[in-house]
Protein backbone atom coordinates (compact mmCIF):
# COMPACT_ATOMS: atom_id res chain seq x y z
CA UNK A 1 0.00 0.00 0.00
CA UNK A 2 1.43 3.03 -0.92
CA UNK A 3 1.67 5.62 1.80
CA UNK A 4 -1.33 7.65 3.02
CA UNK A 5 -0.88 10.91 3.44
CA UNK A 6 -1.94 11.67 7.12
CA UNK A 7 -2.73 15.23 6.52
CA UNK A 8 -5.45 15.07 4.32
CA UNK A 9 -7.73 13.13 5.53
CA UNK A 10 -7.38 14.23 9.32
CA UNK A 11 -8.79 17.59 8.29
CA UNK A 12 -11.74 16.72 6.59
CA UNK A 13 -12.67 13.74 9.09
CA UNK A 14 -12.05 16.35 12.09
CA UNK A 15 -14.84 18.64 10.28
CA UNK A 16 -17.78 15.61 9.99
CA UNK A 17 -19.20 15.47 13.16
CA UNK A 18 -20.53 18.72 13.57
CA UNK A 19 -20.99 19.39 9.68
CA UNK A 20 -24.38 19.57 8.23
CA UNK A 21 -26.57 17.14 6.17
CA UNK A 22 -24.09 17.60 3.34
CA UNK A 23 -20.90 16.75 5.27
CA UNK A 24 -22.57 14.15 7.09
CA UNK A 25 -23.53 12.06 3.84
CA UNK A 26 -20.26 11.89 2.67
CA UNK A 27 -18.70 11.21 6.10
CA UNK A 28 -21.37 8.36 5.87
CA UNK A 29 -20.97 7.00 2.63
CA UNK A 30 -17.06 5.41 2.62
CA UNK A 31 -17.94 3.68 5.37
CA UNK A 32 -21.00 1.90 3.50
CA UNK A 33 -18.97 0.36 1.13
CA UNK A 34 -14.99 1.18 2.63
CA UNK A 35 -15.81 -1.90 1.66
CA UNK A 36 -15.17 -0.47 -1.75
CA UNK A 37 -11.57 0.22 -1.39
CA UNK A 38 -8.39 -0.18 0.10
CA UNK A 39 -7.59 2.46 2.09
CA UNK A 40 -5.13 3.82 0.04
CA UNK A 41 -6.65 5.29 -3.11
CA UNK A 42 -7.56 8.67 -3.95
CA UNK A 43 -11.31 7.54 -3.52
CA UNK A 44 -11.10 6.64 0.01
CA UNK A 45 -8.97 10.21 0.97
CA UNK A 46 -11.37 12.20 -1.20
CA UNK A 47 -14.62 10.44 1.06
CA UNK A 48 -13.06 10.15 4.18
CA UNK A 49 -12.52 14.38 3.81
CA UNK A 50 -15.86 15.48 3.28
CA UNK A 51 -16.90 18.85 3.27
CA UNK A 52 -14.78 21.66 2.20
CA UNK A 53 -12.15 19.23 2.08
CA UNK A 54 -13.47 17.07 -0.38
CA UNK A 55 -11.95 20.25 -2.69
CA UNK A 56 -8.70 19.16 -1.98
CA UNK A 57 -9.07 15.93 -2.72
CA UNK A 58 -9.45 15.29 -7.07
CA UNK A 59 -5.74 17.00 -6.88
CA UNK A 60 -4.42 16.76 -3.80
CA UNK A 61 -5.72 12.79 -3.14
CA UNK A 62 -3.71 11.41 -5.90
CA UNK A 63 -0.65 12.67 -3.89
CA UNK A 64 -0.66 8.67 -3.53
CA UNK A 65 0.70 7.01 -6.95
CA UNK A 66 -1.88 4.39 -7.46
CA UNK A 67 -0.30 1.86 -9.75
CA UNK A 68 -0.86 -1.78 -10.57
CA UNK A 69 1.69 -3.50 -8.74
CA UNK A 70 1.85 -7.08 -8.96
CA UNK A 71 0.64 -7.91 -4.96
CA UNK A 72 -2.03 -6.38 -6.40
CA UNK A 73 -3.01 -8.19 -9.05
CA UNK A 74 -1.63 -11.80 -7.43
CA UNK A 75 -2.71 -11.91 -3.63
CA UNK A 76 -6.21 -11.31 -3.59
CA UNK A 77 -7.02 -13.93 -5.92
CA UNK A 78 -4.35 -16.10 -4.69
CA UNK A 79 -6.13 -16.25 -1.08
CA UNK A 80 -10.28 -16.63 -2.92
CA UNK A 81 -8.55 -19.32 -5.26
CA UNK A 82 -7.20 -21.67 -2.76
CA UNK A 83 -10.29 -20.85 -0.28
CA UNK A 84 -12.18 -22.21 -3.49
CA UNK A 85 -9.76 -24.94 -3.86
CA UNK A 86 -9.53 -25.64 0.32
CA UNK A 87 -13.57 -25.61 -0.20
CA UNK A 88 -14.27 -27.78 -3.12
CA UNK A 89 -11.92 -30.34 -0.95
CA UNK A 90 -13.60 -30.41 1.35
CA UNK A 91 -16.95 -30.13 0.20
CA UNK A 92 -16.11 -33.69 -1.85
CA UNK A 93 -15.30 -35.23 1.60
CA UNK A 94 -18.27 -33.81 3.22
CA UNK A 95 -21.36 -36.36 3.78
CA UNK A 96 -24.47 -34.87 2.19
CA UNK A 97 -27.94 -36.45 2.87
CA UNK A 98 -31.20 -36.65 0.92
CA UNK A 99 -31.70 -32.81 1.93
CA UNK A 100 -28.82 -31.21 1.46
CA UNK A 101 -27.96 -33.49 -1.84
CA UNK A 102 -31.53 -31.64 -2.96
CA UNK A 103 -30.38 -28.16 -2.22
CA UNK A 104 -27.31 -28.74 -4.49
CA UNK A 105 -28.80 -30.87 -7.35
CA UNK A 106 -29.52 -30.08 -10.86
CA UNK A 107 -27.17 -27.50 -11.04
CA UNK A 108 -28.90 -25.01 -8.93
CA UNK A 109 -24.84 -24.06 -7.70
CA UNK A 110 -24.43 -22.92 -10.84
CA UNK A 111 -27.89 -21.40 -11.41
CA UNK A 112 -27.64 -19.53 -7.93
CA UNK A 113 -23.96 -17.85 -8.97
CA UNK A 114 -25.12 -17.05 -12.51
CA UNK A 115 -28.39 -15.52 -10.97
CA UNK A 116 -26.69 -13.62 -8.38
CA UNK A 117 -23.71 -12.28 -10.86
CA UNK A 118 -26.55 -11.13 -13.19
CA UNK A 119 -28.46 -9.27 -10.10
CA UNK A 120 -25.63 -7.06 -9.42
CA UNK A 121 -24.78 -6.51 -13.16
CA UNK A 122 -27.91 -5.60 -14.24
CA UNK A 123 -28.72 -3.30 -10.88
CA UNK A 124 -25.62 -1.90 -10.89
CA UNK A 125 -26.09 -0.81 -14.61
CA UNK A 126 -29.62 0.93 -13.59
CA UNK A 127 -27.80 2.56 -10.94
CA UNK A 128 -25.09 4.11 -12.61
CA UNK A 129 -27.66 5.50 -15.58
CA UNK A 130 -29.63 6.56 -12.45
CA UNK A 131 -27.28 8.41 -10.34
CA UNK A 132 -24.75 9.28 -12.05
CA UNK A 133 -26.72 11.95 -14.98
CA UNK A 134 -28.52 13.04 -11.79
CA UNK A 135 -25.51 13.67 -9.58
CA UNK A 136 -24.68 16.20 -12.90
CA UNK A 137 -27.62 18.05 -13.15
CA UNK A 138 -27.99 18.81 -9.09
CA UNK A 139 -24.91 20.29 -9.29
CA UNK A 140 -25.91 22.44 -12.33
CA UNK A 141 -26.31 26.24 -10.93
CA UNK A 142 -30.08 25.90 -12.22
CA UNK A 143 -30.97 23.09 -9.74
CA UNK A 144 -27.83 23.59 -7.10
CA UNK A 145 -31.00 24.75 -4.47
CA UNK A 146 -32.24 21.29 -4.53
CA UNK A 147 -28.70 19.70 -3.75
CA UNK A 148 -28.94 19.92 0.17
CA UNK A 149 -32.13 18.69 -0.47
CA UNK A 150 -31.19 15.59 -2.34
CA UNK A 151 -28.36 14.94 0.25
CA UNK A 152 -30.69 14.95 2.98
CA UNK A 153 -32.59 12.29 1.32
CA UNK A 154 -29.73 10.25 0.44
CA UNK A 155 -28.50 10.85 4.12
CA UNK A 156 -32.10 9.59 5.41
CA UNK A 157 -32.45 6.88 3.23
CA UNK A 158 -29.06 4.91 4.49
CA UNK A 159 -30.97 4.73 7.59
CA UNK A 160 -33.37 2.43 5.93
CA UNK A 161 -32.30 -1.47 6.50
CA UNK A 162 -31.73 -3.13 3.36
CA UNK A 163 -33.97 -6.15 4.28
CA UNK A 164 -36.78 -3.85 5.17
CA UNK A 165 -36.98 -2.20 1.89
CA UNK A 166 -36.45 -5.11 -0.21
CA UNK A 167 -39.29 -7.16 1.52
CA UNK A 168 -41.64 -3.38 1.58
CA UNK A 169 -40.98 -3.39 -2.46
CA UNK A 170 -42.94 -6.99 -2.86
CA UNK A 171 -46.65 -5.65 -1.67
CA UNK A 172 -46.37 -3.68 -4.46
CA UNK A 173 -44.47 -5.09 -7.18
CA UNK A 174 -44.79 -8.95 -6.35
CA UNK A 175 -42.11 -11.36 -5.44
CA UNK A 176 -39.63 -12.36 -7.67
CA UNK A 177 -36.11 -11.59 -9.21
CA UNK A 178 -37.03 -8.26 -10.68
CA UNK A 179 -38.52 -6.81 -7.61
CA UNK A 180 -35.07 -7.79 -6.01
CA UNK A 181 -33.06 -6.10 -8.65
CA UNK A 182 -35.41 -2.71 -8.03
CA UNK A 183 -34.37 -3.20 -4.39
CA UNK A 184 -30.66 -3.26 -5.49
CA UNK A 185 -31.26 -0.36 -7.31
CA UNK A 186 -32.85 1.96 -4.45
CA UNK A 187 -31.10 0.92 -2.25
CA UNK A 188 -27.46 1.80 -4.05
CA UNK A 189 -28.67 4.95 -5.76
CA UNK A 190 -28.55 7.29 -2.91
CA UNK A 191 -24.51 6.29 -1.75
CA UNK A 192 -23.86 6.80 -5.30
CA UNK A 193 -25.32 9.79 -6.15
CA UNK A 194 -23.79 11.50 -2.67
CA UNK A 195 -20.42 10.72 -4.39
CA UNK A 196 -21.16 11.81 -7.55
CA UNK A 197 -22.40 15.38 -6.18
CA UNK A 198 -19.40 15.40 -3.64
CA UNK A 199 -16.57 14.64 -6.40
CA UNK A 200 -18.35 17.25 -9.29
CA UNK A 201 -18.49 20.03 -6.06
CA UNK A 202 -15.49 19.44 -4.98
CA UNK A 203 -13.99 20.34 -8.14
CA UNK A 204 -11.38 23.78 -7.71
CA UNK A 205 -13.92 26.61 -8.51
CA UNK A 206 -10.78 28.22 -10.35
CA UNK A 207 -10.33 25.14 -12.76
CA UNK A 208 -14.37 25.53 -14.01
CA UNK A 209 -13.82 29.02 -14.27
CA UNK A 210 -10.39 29.75 -15.84
CA UNK A 211 -12.25 26.91 -18.27
CA UNK A 212 -15.46 29.68 -18.50
CA UNK A 213 -12.67 32.46 -19.25
CA UNK A 214 -11.24 30.67 -22.27
CA UNK A 215 -14.20 30.60 -23.66
CA UNK A 216 -15.59 27.18 -23.30
CA UNK A 217 -19.72 26.51 -23.30
CA UNK A 218 -21.15 25.49 -19.87
CA UNK A 219 -21.26 21.79 -21.63
CA UNK A 220 -17.38 22.17 -22.51
CA UNK A 221 -16.81 23.06 -18.87
CA UNK A 222 -18.97 19.60 -17.93
CA UNK A 223 -17.51 17.23 -20.74
CA UNK A 224 -13.90 18.82 -20.93
CA UNK A 225 -13.29 20.26 -17.06
CA UNK A 226 -15.22 18.83 -14.71
CA UNK A 227 -16.27 15.08 -15.61
CA UNK A 228 -12.74 14.14 -16.29
CA UNK A 229 -11.32 15.52 -12.66
CA UNK A 230 -14.69 13.59 -11.20
CA UNK A 231 -13.91 10.43 -12.51
CA UNK A 232 -11.32 8.84 -9.96
CA UNK A 233 -14.52 9.55 -7.26
CA UNK A 234 -17.92 8.45 -10.16
CA UNK A 235 -15.00 5.12 -10.15
CA UNK A 236 -15.24 4.89 -6.46
CA UNK A 237 -18.51 5.74 -6.70
CA UNK A 238 -19.74 2.54 -9.32
CA UNK A 239 -17.38 0.27 -6.67
CA UNK A 240 -19.11 1.50 -4.66
CA UNK A 241 -22.58 0.05 -5.96
CA UNK A 242 -21.17 -2.96 -6.96
CA UNK A 243 -19.93 -4.11 -3.50
CA UNK A 244 -23.48 -2.51 -2.01
CA UNK A 245 -25.25 -4.79 -4.83
CA UNK A 246 -23.55 -8.11 -4.35
CA UNK A 247 -24.22 -8.00 -0.53
CA UNK A 248 -27.88 -6.72 -1.16
CA UNK A 249 -28.62 -9.64 -4.24
CA UNK A 250 -27.92 -12.43 -0.89
CA UNK A 251 -31.25 -10.91 0.66
CA UNK A 252 -33.17 -11.87 -2.55
CA UNK A 253 -33.75 -15.00 -1.43
CA UNK A 254 -36.13 -14.00 1.05
CA UNK A 255 -38.15 -12.72 -1.77
CA UNK A 256 -38.37 -14.99 -4.11
CA UNK A 257 -35.47 -13.87 -6.24
CA UNK A 258 -32.98 -17.02 -5.98
CA UNK A 259 -28.98 -16.13 -5.83
CA UNK A 260 -26.42 -17.48 -3.63
CA UNK A 261 -28.29 -16.46 -0.90
CA UNK A 262 -30.29 -19.23 -1.52
CA UNK A 263 -27.92 -21.95 -0.63
CA UNK A 264 -27.22 -19.77 2.53
CA UNK A 265 -30.99 -19.40 3.40
CA UNK A 266 -32.08 -23.16 2.73
CA UNK A 267 -28.74 -24.63 5.01
CA UNK A 268 -29.86 -22.26 7.67
CA UNK A 269 -33.62 -23.26 7.68
CA UNK A 270 -32.63 -27.23 7.02
CA UNK A 271 -29.82 -27.64 9.38
CA UNK A 272 -27.49 -28.63 6.48
CA UNK A 273 -23.46 -27.21 7.76
CA UNK A 274 -22.21 -28.40 3.93
CA UNK A 275 -24.77 -26.08 1.83
CA UNK A 276 -24.54 -23.47 4.56
CA UNK A 277 -20.97 -23.54 4.08
CA UNK A 278 -20.88 -23.75 0.40
CA UNK A 279 -22.95 -21.19 -0.35
CA UNK A 280 -21.65 -18.61 2.48
CA UNK A 281 -17.73 -19.58 1.19
CA UNK A 282 -19.26 -18.71 -2.52
CA UNK A 283 -20.71 -15.38 -1.69
CA UNK A 284 -17.84 -14.24 0.02
CA UNK A 285 -15.65 -15.30 -2.40
CA UNK A 286 -17.95 -13.25 -5.37
CA UNK A 287 -18.39 -10.26 -3.01
CA UNK A 288 -13.95 -10.44 -3.13
CA UNK A 289 -13.67 -10.93 -6.59
CA UNK A 290 -15.82 -8.26 -7.64
CA UNK A 291 -14.41 -5.82 -5.55
CA UNK A 292 -11.11 -6.44 -6.37
CA UNK A 293 -11.76 -6.72 -10.42
CA UNK A 294 -13.45 -3.12 -9.68
CA UNK A 295 -10.36 -1.75 -8.03
CA UNK A 296 -8.29 -3.02 -11.04
CA UNK A 297 -10.76 -0.96 -13.56
CA UNK A 298 -10.37 1.90 -11.07
CA UNK A 299 -6.91 2.01 -11.40
CA UNK A 300 -6.94 1.87 -14.76
CA UNK A 301 -8.95 4.61 -16.39
CA UNK A 302 -7.93 6.47 -13.71
CA UNK A 303 -7.24 10.08 -16.06
CA UNK A 304 -3.67 9.96 -16.28
CA UNK A 305 -2.76 13.82 -16.40
CA UNK A 306 -4.57 13.42 -13.06
CA UNK A 307 -1.56 10.88 -11.54
CA UNK A 308 1.32 13.03 -10.96
CA UNK A 309 -0.29 16.22 -9.98
CA UNK A 310 0.39 18.57 -7.04
CA UNK B 1 -26.31 -9.58 29.10
CA UNK B 2 -27.56 -10.23 25.40
CA UNK B 3 -27.83 -13.79 26.58
CA UNK B 4 -30.46 -12.48 29.34
CA UNK B 5 -32.47 -10.47 27.10
CA UNK B 6 -32.74 -13.36 24.47
CA UNK B 7 -33.78 -15.70 27.00
CA UNK B 8 -36.80 -12.86 27.90
CA UNK B 9 -37.70 -12.63 24.63
CA UNK B 10 -40.27 -15.80 24.22
CA UNK B 11 -42.34 -15.03 27.24
CA UNK B 12 -42.31 -11.47 26.84
CA UNK B 13 -43.26 -12.11 22.89
CA UNK B 14 -46.33 -14.55 23.40
CA UNK B 15 -47.83 -12.78 26.38
CA UNK B 16 -47.76 -9.47 23.96
CA UNK B 17 -49.41 -12.15 21.60
CA UNK B 18 -52.02 -12.82 23.66
CA UNK B 19 -52.74 -10.12 25.81
CA UNK B 20 -53.28 -7.55 23.41
CA UNK B 21 -54.32 -9.15 19.63
CA UNK B 22 -57.93 -8.13 19.39
CA UNK B 23 -60.66 -10.23 18.21
CA UNK B 24 -60.71 -8.79 14.55
CA UNK B 25 -57.03 -9.29 13.74
CA UNK B 26 -57.16 -12.75 15.42
CA UNK B 27 -60.00 -13.34 12.72
CA UNK B 28 -57.69 -12.57 10.58
CA UNK B 29 -59.05 -9.12 9.11
CA UNK B 30 -56.81 -6.57 7.82
CA UNK B 31 -56.56 -3.81 10.48
CA UNK B 32 -54.67 -0.35 9.51
CA UNK B 33 -51.38 0.43 10.39
CA UNK B 34 -51.93 2.22 13.88
CA UNK B 35 -54.47 -0.02 15.31
CA UNK B 36 -51.44 -2.73 14.35
CA UNK B 37 -49.25 -0.65 16.10
CA UNK B 38 -51.72 -0.45 18.92
CA UNK B 39 -52.23 -4.26 19.44
CA UNK B 40 -48.83 -5.25 19.01
CA UNK B 41 -47.10 -2.37 20.64
CA UNK B 42 -46.06 -4.52 23.77
CA UNK B 43 -43.90 -6.84 21.36
CA UNK B 44 -42.93 -4.37 19.09
CA UNK B 45 -41.31 -2.39 22.04
CA UNK B 46 -39.74 -5.68 22.96
CA UNK B 47 -38.55 -6.25 19.66
CA UNK B 48 -36.86 -2.10 19.48
CA UNK B 49 -35.52 -2.66 23.18
CA UNK B 50 -33.41 -5.65 22.20
CA UNK B 51 -32.70 -4.48 18.68
CA UNK B 52 -31.43 -1.18 20.29
CA UNK B 53 -29.77 -2.90 23.30
CA UNK B 54 -27.79 -5.83 20.84
CA UNK B 55 -26.14 -2.70 18.48
CA UNK B 56 -26.03 -0.41 21.73
CA UNK B 57 -24.03 -3.95 23.57
CA UNK B 58 -21.83 -4.10 20.44
CA UNK B 59 -21.01 -0.79 19.77
CA UNK B 60 -19.49 -0.56 22.96
CA UNK B 61 -17.17 -3.51 22.30
CA UNK B 62 -16.69 -2.30 19.00
CA UNK B 63 -15.94 1.00 20.32
CA UNK B 64 -12.90 -0.25 22.52
CA UNK B 65 -11.80 -2.94 20.66
CA UNK B 66 -11.31 -0.86 17.76
CA UNK B 67 -9.58 2.25 19.66
CA UNK B 68 -7.19 -0.64 20.46
CA UNK B 69 -6.47 -1.48 17.80
CA UNK B 70 -6.16 1.64 16.20
CA UNK B 71 -3.90 2.96 19.42
CA UNK B 72 -1.77 -0.24 18.79
CA UNK B 73 -0.95 -0.18 15.36
CA UNK B 74 -1.06 3.24 14.17
CA UNK B 75 2.87 4.30 15.24
CA UNK B 76 3.81 1.57 12.55
CA UNK B 77 2.98 2.26 9.02
CA UNK B 78 3.37 -1.21 7.80
CA UNK B 79 0.40 -2.36 10.94
CA UNK B 80 -1.58 0.36 10.40
CA UNK B 81 -2.32 -0.23 6.84
CA UNK B 82 -2.53 -4.07 7.31
CA UNK B 83 -5.44 -3.15 10.10
CA UNK B 84 -7.11 -0.92 7.40
CA UNK B 85 -6.86 -2.79 4.40
CA UNK B 86 -8.26 -5.70 6.58
CA UNK B 87 -11.06 -4.36 7.96
CA UNK B 88 -11.69 -2.87 3.88
CA UNK B 89 -11.84 -6.57 2.94
CA UNK B 90 -13.82 -7.69 5.15
CA UNK B 91 -16.60 -5.34 5.18
CA UNK B 92 -17.27 -6.30 1.59
CA UNK B 93 -18.29 -9.78 2.37
CA UNK B 94 -22.06 -9.54 2.71
CA UNK B 95 -23.83 -9.92 6.29
CA UNK B 96 -25.79 -13.29 5.79
CA UNK B 97 -22.63 -15.04 4.18
CA UNK B 98 -20.53 -13.98 7.46
CA UNK B 99 -23.49 -14.90 9.83
CA UNK B 100 -23.72 -18.30 7.50
CA UNK B 101 -19.83 -19.08 8.07
CA UNK B 102 -20.25 -18.18 11.76
CA UNK B 103 -23.43 -20.36 12.68
CA UNK B 104 -21.20 -23.88 12.06
CA UNK B 105 -18.77 -22.64 14.61
CA UNK B 106 -21.20 -21.20 17.38
CA UNK B 107 -24.70 -22.05 16.62
CA UNK B 108 -27.31 -20.18 15.97
CA UNK B 109 -28.90 -16.95 17.93
CA UNK B 110 -27.03 -14.56 19.99
CA UNK B 111 -23.97 -15.54 19.47
CA UNK B 112 -23.51 -15.46 15.98
CA UNK B 113 -25.33 -11.83 15.99
CA UNK B 114 -23.18 -10.76 18.59
CA UNK B 115 -20.25 -12.01 16.40
CA UNK B 116 -21.05 -10.47 13.36
CA UNK B 117 -22.04 -7.06 14.55
CA UNK B 118 -19.19 -6.62 16.63
CA UNK B 119 -16.84 -7.56 13.82
CA UNK B 120 -18.59 -5.11 11.33
CA UNK B 121 -18.83 -2.43 13.56
CA UNK B 122 -15.28 -2.59 14.56
CA UNK B 123 -13.79 -2.46 11.28
CA UNK B 124 -15.06 1.62 10.32
CA UNK B 125 -13.72 2.64 14.03
CA UNK B 126 -10.39 0.77 13.23
CA UNK B 127 -9.80 2.93 10.08
CA UNK B 128 -11.39 6.41 11.65
CA UNK B 129 -9.38 5.99 14.95
CA UNK B 130 -5.79 5.12 12.80
CA UNK B 131 -6.48 8.03 10.20
CA UNK B 132 -7.11 10.43 13.87
CA UNK B 133 -4.18 9.21 15.08
CA UNK B 134 -1.49 9.69 12.51
CA UNK B 135 -3.04 12.94 11.58
CA UNK B 136 -1.89 14.45 15.45
CA UNK B 137 0.03 17.19 14.86
CA UNK B 138 3.23 16.22 15.49
CA UNK B 139 4.40 19.54 17.02
CA UNK B 140 1.52 18.63 19.73
CA UNK B 141 3.10 15.25 20.83
CA UNK B 142 6.82 16.86 21.10
CA UNK B 143 4.96 19.71 23.55
CA UNK B 144 3.61 17.00 25.44
CA UNK B 145 6.59 15.10 25.58
CA UNK B 146 8.59 18.33 26.42
CA UNK B 147 6.27 19.22 29.60
CA UNK B 148 7.08 15.48 30.88
CA UNK B 149 4.21 13.67 30.14
CA UNK B 150 4.68 9.91 29.99
CA UNK B 151 3.67 7.91 26.53
CA UNK B 152 0.23 6.53 27.97
CA UNK B 153 -0.63 10.14 29.51
CA UNK B 154 0.78 11.95 26.34
CA UNK B 155 -2.02 9.13 24.32
CA UNK B 156 -4.89 9.96 26.71
CA UNK B 157 -4.48 13.50 27.30
CA UNK B 158 -3.18 15.28 24.10
CA UNK B 159 -3.75 12.42 21.55
CA UNK B 160 -6.56 10.47 21.57
CA UNK B 161 -9.13 13.84 22.34
CA UNK B 162 -7.45 15.60 19.35
CA UNK B 163 -8.52 12.14 17.43
CA UNK B 164 -12.30 11.90 18.73
CA UNK B 165 -13.74 13.65 16.39
CA UNK B 166 -13.17 11.16 13.48
CA UNK B 167 -13.50 8.52 16.03
CA UNK B 168 -17.18 9.38 16.64
CA UNK B 169 -17.86 9.77 13.21
CA UNK B 170 -16.75 6.10 12.47
CA UNK B 171 -19.10 5.23 15.66
CA UNK B 172 -21.47 6.90 14.05
CA UNK B 173 -21.50 5.24 10.21
CA UNK B 174 -20.32 2.03 12.22
CA UNK B 175 -23.79 2.25 13.90
CA UNK B 176 -26.33 2.77 10.80
CA UNK B 177 -24.81 -0.07 9.50
CA UNK B 178 -25.17 -2.50 12.45
CA UNK B 179 -29.00 -1.26 12.01
CA UNK B 180 -28.95 -2.94 9.32
CA UNK B 181 -27.11 -5.84 9.60
CA UNK B 182 -29.25 -6.48 13.18
CA UNK B 183 -32.03 -6.77 10.86
CA UNK B 184 -30.46 -9.81 8.66
CA UNK B 185 -28.99 -11.65 12.10
CA UNK B 186 -32.92 -12.20 12.80
CA UNK B 187 -32.79 -14.56 10.19
CA UNK B 188 -29.93 -16.79 12.36
CA UNK B 189 -32.30 -16.67 15.67
CA UNK B 190 -31.06 -13.37 16.69
CA UNK B 191 -32.88 -10.86 19.00
CA UNK B 192 -34.60 -7.61 17.45
CA UNK B 193 -36.85 -5.99 14.84
CA UNK B 194 -35.62 -7.85 11.60
CA UNK B 195 -38.31 -10.57 13.77
CA UNK B 196 -41.15 -8.43 12.56
CA UNK B 197 -40.22 -8.31 8.68
CA UNK B 198 -38.83 -12.23 8.93
CA UNK B 199 -42.75 -12.80 10.57
CA UNK B 200 -44.21 -10.52 8.00
CA UNK B 201 -41.63 -12.34 4.76
CA UNK B 202 -43.17 -15.68 6.42
CA UNK B 203 -46.78 -14.89 5.93
CA UNK B 204 -46.72 -12.95 2.66
CA UNK B 205 -50.18 -13.02 1.07
CA UNK B 206 -52.09 -12.84 5.05
CA UNK B 207 -53.75 -10.20 5.87
CA UNK B 208 -51.33 -8.43 8.22
CA UNK B 209 -47.69 -9.10 6.91
CA UNK B 210 -47.78 -5.63 5.45
CA UNK B 211 -48.18 -4.30 9.11
CA UNK B 212 -45.34 -6.45 10.34
CA UNK B 213 -42.73 -5.60 7.59
CA UNK B 214 -43.42 -1.82 7.58
CA UNK B 215 -43.90 -1.85 11.65
CA UNK B 216 -40.07 -3.80 11.73
CA UNK B 217 -38.92 -1.07 8.99
CA UNK B 218 -39.88 2.08 10.08
CA UNK B 219 -38.66 0.86 13.65
CA UNK B 220 -35.60 0.39 12.58
CA UNK B 221 -35.84 3.82 10.92
CA UNK B 222 -36.92 5.32 14.47
CA UNK B 223 -33.94 3.78 16.03
CA UNK B 224 -31.32 4.30 13.42
CA UNK B 225 -32.14 8.20 13.75
CA UNK B 226 -32.39 8.60 17.54
CA UNK B 227 -29.13 6.95 17.95
CA UNK B 228 -27.67 9.52 15.17
CA UNK B 229 -29.15 12.47 17.22
CA UNK B 230 -27.65 11.34 20.13
CA UNK B 231 -24.14 10.64 18.37
CA UNK B 232 -24.86 14.44 17.69
CA UNK B 233 -25.51 15.50 21.46
CA UNK B 234 -22.12 13.30 22.46
CA UNK B 235 -20.01 15.24 19.81
CA UNK B 236 -21.30 18.50 21.26
CA UNK B 237 -20.76 17.31 25.09
CA UNK B 238 -17.08 15.63 24.46
CA UNK B 239 -15.71 17.01 21.27
CA UNK B 240 -13.07 19.68 23.87
CA UNK B 241 -14.38 23.59 22.44
CA UNK B 242 -10.55 23.85 20.88
CA UNK B 243 -10.69 21.75 18.05
CA UNK B 244 -14.52 22.36 17.38
CA UNK B 245 -15.63 23.24 14.15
Amino acid sequence: MSGETPEKPRTGAADAPEGGDATRTAARVPAQTTAARAAGTAGAVALEAPGEAVAAAPAGGERITARLTWQKLTILPGLIALVLIGTWLWFRGAELDAIARNSLADGNVSLRIRQHIEMTAISTFFVLIIAIPLGIALTRPWLRKATPVALAVANLGQAVPSLGLLVLLVFWLNIGQTTAVAGMVVYAVLPVLANTIAGLRGIDPQLTEAARGIGMSPLGVLGKVELPLAVPLILAGVRNALVLNVGTATLATFIGGGGLGDLIASGITNQRMPVLMLGSVLTVALALLVDWLASIVELLLRPRGLEGSS
Amino acid sequence: MLVAHAATQVPCATQATEATETNEEARGARVSFWEYLGNRHAQLLADSLQHASAVLQCMVAATVIGVVIGVVTYRSEWAGDVATITGATILTVPSLALIGLLIPLVGLGVAPTVIALTLYGLLPIVRNAIVGLRGVDPALVDAARGIGMSRLRQLVKVELPLAWPPILTGIRVSTQMLMGIAAIAAFASGPGLGNSIFRGVASLGSANALNQVLAGTLGIVVLALLFDAAYVLIGRLTIPRGIRA
